[in-house]
């Protein structure tokens, strides 16, 4: 299968910043000796170079629903291994230099997806919403709240995945212009990926409140290991962060 | 430069944001339309003849510019290579319309921009920051400031 990878090692190299960069031993692929390489984390996608100054990477794992998991070796402390889904799929195993970099590395890319993103996201413009609301809204609701803002690990937190209709803010950034780079016009939130999306774009003021969606079922986690959905509306916020 | 391709092959089988029998022409001088299945996968295009399971190609939608080309043709083209467009022809303006919407939000760095604005707006309104409840407001991708790269850990 082809990919723009002219493109995909510049998005590596460029000036956008990386969520976290640093040196890994990663088991070989052909050679299974470990070697330090140095990686580089951007959005859902790890790339890795020979050498800290190397210009261009040596390969890239896209993290979109993977697993990470933190894994037993003979040779090396601190591994970690990064495994997907499907049918012979290839487990990737790395490992850090201490505790500390282990963990932060099995952090940072167990919520390294897009989808993790996404969640993150519709989160906080459904809180944002709710806010907005309660701010021009002068009398007090009469439902009781449905999403309460609640500590880390308390009761199960619902992300807004459910379609938004009818659903308009002015966005962040509006620029009139036809041609659109990655985050110059923005006017509509996405809806659910499951199918075709077919909204429509309009930058006016919000109209009625959206409904708070259903719970979505909990997704089961082995001890050490935090999935990384691949489709959304399966995974619920705040056991993400468990 | 190596990739996960059987990864990504899975990937292009999942629930797409949108998919559609696009005319698609690559970037290449000589490339013609052909009719492609385009399917959008979080921040990827994905793009098979119209009788086949697996996706002849991928492009990565980080650092892409999308334009409109005519009233049902739009365009992406790569910073790094600006000069090398694909064409996509739709069916109705309509569906351009729509299709340019749906590529120009599927990028994770667009979708960090929005975050930053709605965690700048939430703690403007509130005085709150919205993301430390889930002990995650230190995370690099989440900085407003954000334009130097972490010291490696």
């Amino acid at each position: 299968m082809k990919l723009n990878e002219r493109s995909v090692a510049h998005y590596a190299t460029c000036n956008s910043p990386p969520d976290k960069t640093g040196f890994l031993f990663k088991k070989g692929e052909r050679n299974t000796a470990y070697h330090r390489r140095w990686f580089i984390l951007k959005g859902n996608m790890l790339f890795y170079f020979e050498e800290r100054e190397s210009r261009e990477p040596i390969g890239v794992i896209v993290l979109e629903g993977c697993t990470v998991e933190l894994c037993e070796s003979e040779s090396e402390e601190f591994a970690f291994a990064v495994k997907f889904d499907c049918a012979k799929a290839k487990v990737y195993k790395m490992a850090a230099e201490n505790q500390a970099a282990m963990e932060s590395w099995v952090k940072a890319l167990s919520r390294a997806s897009f989808d993790y993103m996404r969640l993150v996201v519709k989160e906080l413009e459904r809180q944002l919403e709710e806010v907005q609301e309660e701010a021009r809204s002068s009398q007090a609701k009469s439902k009781p709240k449905k999403h309460q803002l609640q500590p880390q690990g308390a009761a199960s937190f619902q992300p807004a995945t459910i379609s938004l209709q009818n659903a308009t803010i002015t966005g962040p950034l509006q620029e009139g212009v036809s041609s659109r780079e990655n985050g110059v016009s923005w006017s509509k939130p996405l809806s659910v990926p499951n199918g075709v999306s077919d909204t429509q774009e309009d930058c006016s003021e919000r109209g009625d409140g959206v409904r708070p969606p259903p719970v979505p079922p909990r997704r089961k986690t082995n001890g050490g290991s935090l999935e990384s959905p691949v489709s959304p509306g399966t995974g619920c916020f705040s056991k993400l962060h468990d | 430069m190596r990739f996960n391709e059987k990864e990504l092959v899975f990937l292009s089988r999942q629930p797409p944001e949108r998919a559609a029998e696009l005319g698609m022409r690559g970037p290449k001088k000589g490339d013609v339309v052909k009719r492609r299945l385009v399917k959008l996968i979080v921040n990827f295009l994905f793009y098979f003849r119209t009788d086949e399971d697996e996706p002849i190609g991928a492009l990565l939608l980080e650092q892409c510019r999308v334009e409109r080309e005519d009233d049902q043709v739009f365009s992406i083209v790569f910073l790094d290579e600006a000069e090398r467009k694909y064409l996509f022809e739709c069916d109705s303006q309509e569906q351009c319309v729509e299709w340019i919407d749906a590529v120009v939000k599927a990028s994770y760095e667009f979708m960090r921009k929005n975050l930053i604005y709605y965690r700048t707006e939430i703690h403007r309104l509130t005085g709150k920051d919205p993301l430390e409840q889930y002990g995650i407001s230190d995370e690099t991708r989440f900085q407003v400031n954000s334009g130097l790269p972490p010291p490696p850990t």
